[in-house]
């Protein structure tokens, strides 16, 4: 009895070991993220996923930029990044990422050789967050390639299913019927050109993503007594101040020959009005953080800060938005054309004169016909 | 550390077995002493500030148990001694758990500004809670002498520190004191690895798998009506999978080293009434809530009107043992009076006629899990505000999203749900019996089937496969 119990525990966790082993040599070979090894054997495959994706681009993909930031710039497509300002990008932004996410990638591809960084910088994202290792979302390890890092990559069942179907898609007789069994919203890898990732998709009417009444409509959901505490959740200039020192000046710093492209994007005026109406104090945190933002970035000769919050036409023409922050890919292109023209560009000598022509447009805005 | 991760599988629990069945050969308090040891450093591995205070807890009472249970103290100085620590007990989970609670309710009510910043310690509801119990028993003549060695490993004892299940002194300490634990036993190591592999599979696989879907209802977005349904039974499952996941792996990882632990779940969704779900929803914790407190208070001995009382009393305590915030409260509260309700129906409601039984248990088990998942709403949710958002939702079809997305997410709901509804629990696989220290005799009698075994190892080898980064279980926060 005892000794065939013996057996029965050997057996038991030599099948465990043979099948977690099996799952790890098909992630290996498969390699969904091509962290070892270009896309050869399987075609290239890509996910929505950025936090997971970028820790494979930054790996795989040829690059001397890098293109980062938040939601507001997760509809870039690489190659208007290239054609307009004439680089070969890497988009790594993450929607609802924070400094420390974005601070952490950054460096994980300037690591990898990348001479420019084109930045998109909300003031938000310098609230405090978890560490970059207490994450849940964000698989550090992997971004750092150390043992913790890769075996999670390996021992993972989500991963090994996600190989096992890029694997079924290869073979062309049974391709159509895996596709049928399993549809975009069930796999993790969807895409299959990089030049897709997080880009708006073919079938998106424009028009009716963003226009006039979203953003309306946002603005009156983000000032209802109901929600608008949520606006102050975070807002905090001593943490905005850490947070900015440790993860973008600090990057800067270590990196004096890369070329450093800040910008603050161009939200609609509704965002400023609805701060100015509905939390005043959040209102002054901000002007007052991003006014020592722009003191502090244009002393770096690596740096070029550009301040797009006060551009009237575009911030003033509410058609332009989905909400009151987010804005459609005409202004991607707007904004990609200030870049390579060096329009808006912060003047070094005086750092807060776009924010004094925010202040003034704010100020004297009026809205009108709001529905709650 | 956590029993979902590699160090902790693939090192810790090697090393503490192999240490504890090798020392066990030396003799009885080694091998105590070792898993004491072993159970500090699981503790501190991620605990480390803390440890200091778990030692300290630790020593005050069993030097508190030691006063009330070898001086012969007269009657009033035994009651003193007794009221000393378990006011000193009460006083550093107050101070832990309910500083900030406090502090933020006299800011409220007084407008001051007045700060209390205090980090949890990991699982200290739990060890307090068991040695109050232990004072009580102490207090009450009903402890015998047990060595100090011992008693810190009923209390550090690493498969049950963080989180349960609510250990007795009396169950455990003789276990420990057996020598016969201390010798390997092939049948109780494959017997606990087995249901280790359940634990492990329903919280990497199923509770992890889930909880995505949580965020639609209790995420920055406004639910549309089924995606408020769908995030709140997503929450529902998610809890019951993760922590009954973790108690199987507790029972699982503690029956290798030769110690039975009590069960702490027994199917709870399929409930048929409220009393019955708190005879099977965190079983230790009621039975601890039932001896500690609502039985002191009175019981059920003083009439009606005061046992609806003591109902209400014990489980707005309870709610408030979850956590230091008022939507635990009125989750407490809520089941208090979801109780005085089923009391009160069970002697005042109509008897119903046996051709209607299986339609009234129908609509009994239904009420009763809907009751389940209007309660865990204000459980889940990170105030009263949004929890009552989320029901408002829940409660206006006139919002109805369901596209894709949503059908996908309501087939995997109805999976769960057929798991927890229909599925055979882990005791009643393994023929778990923690009053008569059995388990596998059934097993045992089929010479373990190739087929069980296989299966057990793919839910092993799955459940390794699920293991995410910070995948934390939610109890661990109580």
């Amino acid at each position: 009895m005892s000794s065939r119990t013996t057996m029965n525990v050997v057996r038991l966790l030599g099948v465990s070991a043979l099948i977690v082993l099996m799952a790890a040599a098909l992630n290996f070979i498969v390699d969904p993220l091509q962290l070892f090894r270009p896309a050869a054997l399987f075609p290239a495959v890509y996910s929505q996923d950025s936090r997971l994706q970028n820790a494979g681009l930054i790996r795989s993909q040829d690059f001397d930029t890098l293109f980062m930031g938040t939601s507001l710039a997760i509809h870039f497509r690489q190659s208007d990044i290239n054609r307009v300002l004439g680089v070969k990008s890497l988009k790594l932004a993450m929607p609802g990422s924070n400094s420390h996410e974005q601070g952490f990638v950054l460096a994980a591809g300037l690591a990898r050789g990348a001479r420019r960084v084109i930045w998109e910088v909300d003031d938000w994202i310098f609230h405090d967050a978890p560490d970059i290792d207490q994450n849940a979302y964000l698989p550090a390890d992997l971004y750092r390639g150390n043992a913790s890092g890769i075996a999670g990559y390996l021992l993972s069942g989500a991963m090994a299913r996600e190989s096992a179907l890029i694997l079924a898609r290869s073979v062309p007789e049974v391709e159509p019927v895996v596709a049928r069994l399993s549809p975009d919203e069930l796999t993790k890898f969807p895409i299959s050109r990089v030049d897709d990732i997080n880009v708006l998709g073919a079938d998106t009417n424009v028009p009716e993503a963003y226009n006039a009444r979203l953003a309306m409509a946002a603005f009156a959901h983000i000032t209802n007594p109901v929600r608008s505490r949520y606006l102050a959740e975070g807002c905090d200039t001593d943490a905005m101040v850490r947070n900015f020192e440790r993860d973008a000046v600090a990057l800067i710093a270590q990196h004096p020959d890369v070329q450093f492209d800040i910008y603050l994007p161009p939200y609609s005026i509704l965002q400023w009005v609805a701060m100015r109406d509905a939390s005043p104090a959040t209102l002054g945190i901000v002007y007052d953080f991003t006014a020592y933002l722009a003191r502090r970035l244009t002393a770096f000769s690596n740096v070029r800060l550009f301040d797009f919050r006060a551009v009237r036409d575009v911030t003033h023409d509410l058609g332009n938005y989905g909400d009151v922050i987010h804005h459609s890919p005409a202004v991607d292109l707007k904004v990609l054309s200030w870049l390579a023209s060096g329009d808006h560009t912060v003047d070094r000598a005086a750092p807060e004169a776009s924010l004094a022509q925010l202040k003034a447009q704010a100020e004297a805005y009026r809205v009108e016909g709001v529905e709650r | 550390m956590l029993f979902n991760s590699y160090p902790f599988i693939f090192l810790f629990l090697p090393v503490a077995l192999a240490g504890y069945f090798a020392l066990g050969r030396l003799g009885n308090l080694a091998a105590v002493i070792w898993l004491a040891l072993a159970s500090l450093a699981f503790y501190s591995f991620s605990n480390w500030p803390f440890v200091a205070l778990l030692l300290a807890s630790i020593a005050f009472n069993y030097g508190i148990g030691w006063l009330l249970i070898e001086r012969r103290l007269r009657d009033r100085t035994r009651l003193a001694v007794a009221t000393v620590g378990i006011a000193g007990d009460l006083v550093v989970l107050g101070i832990f758990k309910y500083g900030g609670f406090l502090a933020a309710n006299l800011n409220a009510v007084f407008s001051i500004r007045f700060t209390v910043d205090i980090l949890l310690p990991v699982g200290i509801s739990f060890y307090t809670f068991t040695q109050i119990a232990f004072l009580v028993d102490a207090f009450r003549g009903k402890v015998a002498r047990y060595r100090l060695p011992h008693y810190a490993l009923f209390v550090t004892y690493f498969p049950h520190l963080i989180a349960g299940p609510i250990l007795h002194h009396r169950d455990m300490i003789p276990q420990f004191e057996s020598a016969q634990a201390k010798r390997p036993d092939p049948h109780l190591i494959l017997c606990g690895l087995i249901i280790f592999a359940i634990g492990l599979f329903k919280k990497t696989c199923l509770a992890d798998g889930i909880q995505p879907m949580v965020s639609l209802a209790f995420g920055a977005n406004t639910p549309s009506f089924d995606q408020a349904w769908i995030g709140a039974l997503a929450y529902t499952f998610q809890l019951y999978f993760d922590f009954s996941g973790y108690s199987d792996m507790a029972i699982g990882i503690s029956l290798m080293f030769g110690v039975f632990l009590p069960l702490n779940f027994n199917s709870p969704y399929q409930a048929r009434n409220i009393i019955d779900f708190w005879r099977r929803w965190h079983m230790t914790l009621s039975q601890f809530l039932r001896d500690y407190l609502y039985v002191p208070l009175g019981g059920n001995r003083h009439g009606r009107i005061l046992r609806y009382v003591n109902l209400m009393l014990t489980m707005a305590l309870g709610g408030l043992w979850h956590g230091a915030a008022w939507t635990f409260v009125i989750w407490g509260v809520l089941h208090g009076a979801y109780l005085c309700i089923n009391h009160a129906w069970n002697h005042f409601g109509p008897a119903v006629a046996p051709r209607f039984a299986p339609a009234a248990n129908g609509a009994a088990f239904v009420l009763t899990f809907l009751s389940v998942v209007v309660a865990w709403v204000f459980f889940r949710a990170d105030s009263l505000a949004s929890a009552m958002y989320v029901l408002a939702r829940m409660a206006d079809p006139t919002q109805v999203t369901f596209g894709r997305v949503e059908m996908l997410d309501t087939g995997l709901i109805l999976i769960y749900a057929a798991i927890a509804w229909f599925a055979p629990n882990t005791q009643a696989i393994m023929g778990y019996d923690h009053q008569n220290r059995s388990v596998g005799e059934a097993l045992g009698a089929w010479r373990i089937r190739p087929a069980l075994l296989y299966a057990s190892a793919a839910v092993l080898a799955f459940g390794i496969l699920g293991i995410q980064q910070h995948s934390e279980f939610i109890y661990f926060r109580f």
